[in-house]
């Protein structure tokens, strides 16, 4: 059991900020990377299943499958093929994000209002045409709110990819458990959960501002 | 619970004929508004009255109705049902004996259409026995097959047939009284019609105290007895009978309330049996009305046949008279001159 | 012409419940499938090793019963806690007319989704101590707030004329609780009692990290021992339980279900 000491916290901070910083960087960049990969796979694939029940519902619910799968045991699977680091981390949280990206796609693309479209089609728009500027700008703002609950999900899995080497603010946490008993281990553990806490919440915040920006005025709210 | 309460309410079980329902200067204020929402409303319903609320959404008229079963309790004045203070009754019991249809029906989506007819039988603690008759009997009277549809979720029902359930629900336990607020204004067109057609036979049966808020004027006129017409703060602009109210609007107000083609509302509430007939001729028995229809039904026919004359036929239908458009207009203005003649007679209804 | 297009449309809408139900089946069908499809395949290839000394240490039944015991009473407790906490805290919290209190646990259900589960774990650790009672209490913050947010969302949505329809009828507020409320409320939370199972079985892998058993174990020595086969079993058990225990929820959800909803 160590005590709680928050001179000693500050301390480590002003020792290691450059540290800390550093693996915050490496923390966003394989979330975004991730997810990068995620909504291009999860975007095509919702595009081209959500007019077809049955497809639709076998890819909503395998990727609802995956979601299940722990994240140290798909992880630990990765290794072999992948090897221990980035790649095999990048990997699973792609494989994480695809659900909430793909069913938020499908869900949003038939939110559309089928007056909308038959006007589009009324109009002499193709479906290539039709999909690119009528349909995905208005489900636009809805697979956004599905990469956002991504990023909110794989920003907390990445800590765990730290056990197979893993970049990132994990580490901070899992040197705090291999130096269980030392007086740094707190304030490492401390420190890793905190600044995923907060990576965690200013990714949330950019959310919003990402798709009211990116959001056609017509359709906010 | 009070000994008192029990035995008033037990009072006004008893009257499931239509009980008298008196408020006297109802106000509501909600906290941090300064404007009333309802202010000093007075109104006395006799036993078996259908008391239409007319106004524009807004006005208080749905705020007025609440306070008779509480829903939104009064800030001040009194509320009586059969001279009974329902303001001193605990608001849950007051409430089973109170009748309560609103707009977007409610029913409850996860009980069957007779497990949501049985909810105030239970609570007021009939055999399985006699619930059991009660559902089938409302379902009939409501004109759905018990059969096929008791055992139904409310959600496999079209909106027209959620509304009957919801109101063959409120009369469950036959309550003496009935709120309805807007119970047809959801539903379509020819839908409302039926309903509402269905609604007033089953008043003439049953013969409620009804307190029944809309905001469509041509519905009041149909189906009230008499006409509440309020404005802002629910404020009583007329009370009166519908052909009253069509044949005399108190103010400019009413007036525009009533808009276009008064007379010929006021017409479609006068049968044909009230007109003096012309003589019956063979020549003019080629189109006839009946004498139960109205005159508005009447000068329909005429206009579109362009007949000069039409005949008459009584229920047996054997020719009995003829009409005119001139006797149909003579009728209306014998109408309004009748209704000034028992107006002077009784003085206006309060 | 409006006829046939009527009966189109009908036939369409009866083709795609039709649709809908064989998804549902197949849905239904298929959990079950993969895991027996991933347990055999992974018999099947352990049969086919030489399984050298610590291979055979771990990869016997009795070891894996035990891992799988410890795993399975570490989630299915810590989802207990969870339902006889989170529910009533629910409940009470939605009768309160308190904003400020709502938006306090909203809030920190918003920072709480956040927290990185390893985080929890081995910060307890730290500061408290190693083992199950750890690992359970970690597992129980955890999926507190999601079960709680559940429970008051479902009170929620529920429509509320149906609420006021009840009160007109002259249910008490207690009543109308138990009678329409919370019949009409179960989906959602049940929704939420089920994602905090499948939470707990992931979590639960992590409570190797402080000594608390569970399949994690497995995991954690093949990849320290370098022990291939240790691992993939591992990782292939605990992907099953937590396929299981998903498909398990859903058929409850589906039993518990009022229907008519």
């Amino acid at each position: 059991m160590t005590p709680f000491d928050l001179a000693g916290l500050l301390t480590f901070w002003s020792r290691r900020w450059d540290d800390i910083l550093e693996l915050m960087v490496e923390h966003l960049v394989v979330v975004l990377i991730s997810l990068a990969i995620a909504m291009v796979i999860g975007v095509i694939v919702g595009m081209l299943t959500w007019n077809k029940p049955i497809p639709a519902a076998i890819v909503i619910a395998a990727a609802g499958v995956a979601l299940t799968i722990p994240s140290l045991a798909l992880l630990a699977l990765l290794i072999r093929p992948f090897g221990l680091g980035w790649t095999s981390t990048v990997i699973a949280l792609t494989f994480y994000s695809l659900l909430p990206i793909v069913r938020n796609t499908i869900v949003g693309l038939r939110e559309v209002p089928p007056s909308v479209l038959e006007s589009a089609m009324g109009m002499g728009m193709g479906p290539i045409k039709r999909m690119m500027s009528i349909q995905l700008p208005i489900a636009w703002p809805i697979i956004l709110t599905g990469v956002r609950v991504a990023a909110q999900l794989t920003i907390g899995i990445a800590a765990i990819a730290a056990y197979v080497a893993g970049p990132g603010l994990g580490t901070l946490i899992f040197n705090g458990l291999s130096s269980l008993g030392s007086k740094n281990a707190l304030n490492f553990a401390l420190t890793g959960t905190l600044c995923v806490i907060i990576l965690a919440l200013v990714v949330d915040a950019a959310f919003v501002q990402i798709t009211r920006l990116t959001t056609s005025r017509g359709l906010r709210a | 619970m009070p000994e008192s309460t029990d035995t008033a309410l037990t009072q006004i079980a008893s009257r499931t004929d239509g009980a008298r329902i008196v408020l006297d200067r109802v106000s509501k204020v909600y906290p941090g508004q300064d404007a009333p929402a309802v202010e000093e409303f007075s109104m006395v319903a006799e036993p078996g009255e259908l008391i239409m609320f007319v106004g524009p959404s807004g006005c208080g008229k749905t705020t007025t109705m609440k306070m008779i079963n509480r829903i939104i309790e009064p800030s001040s004045g009194s509320i009586t049902i059969d001279g009974r203070d329902i303001l001193s009754l605990d608001p849950s019991e007051l409430r089973r004996h109170i009748g309560y249809v609103i707009q977007q029906i409610g029913l409850f989506p996860h009980m069957t259409i007779a497990e949501n007819i049985a909810v105030v039988p239970k609570l007021l603690g009939w055999s399985k026995q006699r619930t059991a008759e009660r559902i089938d009997e409302l379902l009939q009277t409501v004109q759905l097959d018990p059969g096929t549809f008791a055992h139904r979720y409310p959600r496999q029902l079209s909106g027209g047939q959620q509304q009957r359930v919801g109101v063959a629900r409120a009369l469950a336990a036959n309550p003496p009284v009935m709120l309805m607020d807007e119970p047809f204004g959801a539903t379509d067109p020819i839908t409302r019609e039926k309903l509402q057609a269905e609604f007033l036979r089953l008043q003439e049966s049953i013969g409620k105290t009804i307190i029944f808020v809309t905001h469509d004027f041509d519905e009041a006129i149909k189906l009230g007895d008499r006409i509440a017409v309020l404005s802002e703060r629910s404020q009583i602009e007329q009370f009166d009978t519908p052909a009253a109210i069509l044949a005399e609007p108190a103010n400019a107000y009413v007036r525009s309330f009533i808009g276009h083609g008064a007379a010929l509302k006021r017409l479609a509430l006068i049968p044909v049996e009230t007109a003096v007939l012309g003589a019956a001729s063979a020549a003019v028995d080629h189109h006839r009305i009946a004498t139960d229809d109205s005159l508005r039904d009447a000068l329909d026919l005429l206009i579109v046949t362009g007949a000069p004359a039409i005949g008459v036929v009584d229920r047996s239908g054997s020719l009995v008279g003829s009409l005119t458009v001139e006797r149909i207009s003579t009728a209306l203005g014998a109408d309004a001159t009748a209704l000034a003649a028992t107006r002077s007679d009784e003085g206006r209804p309060a | 012409m409006t006829v046939s297009t009527a009966t189109t449309a009908i036939s369409t809408a009866s083709a795609a419940r039709r649709t809908d139900r064989r998804i549902r089946i197949a849905r239904r069908a298929a959990t079950p499938v993969i895991v027996v499809l991933s347990l055999g395949g992974l018999l099947l290839w352990l049969s086919t090793l030489e399984l050298d000394s610590i291979e055979q240490r771990t990869l016997n039944w009795d070891y894996i019963a035990l891992r799988t015991g410890e795993h399975l009473n570490l989630t299915i407790v810590a989802s207990i806690l969870v339902a006889v906490l989170a529910i009533p805290t629910g409940i009470l919290l939605s009768r309160t007319r308190s904003r400020a209190a709502r938006g306090f646990v909203l809030g920190l259900a918003n920072v709480g989704q956040a927290t990185p589960a390893v985080g929890v774990v081995i910060l307890l650790a730290i500061i408290w101590q190693t083992g199950y009672t750890t690992a359970l209490v970690a597992l129980v913050i955890y999926s507190f707030l999601p079960v709680l947010r559940n429970t008051m969302i479902g009170l929620e949505q529920i429509d509320p004329f149906v609420k006021e329809s009840a009160l007109g009828m002259g249910m008490t507020s207690g009543q109308v609780l138990r009678r329409i409320e919370l019949p009409l409320a179960v989906p959602v939370i049940l929704a939420g009692l089920r994602t905090s199972l499948v939470f707990c079985v992931g979590v639960a892998t992590i409570a190797t990290f402080i000594n608390a058993g569970g399949l994690g174990d497995m995991i954690v020595n093949g990849l320290k021992l370098q022990r291939f086969p240790v691992l993939v079993t591992g990782a292939v058990l605990v992907a099953s339980i937590a396929l299981l225990i998903d498909w398990v929820a859903s058929v409850v959800e589906d039993v518990l279900r009022p229907k008519g909803v």
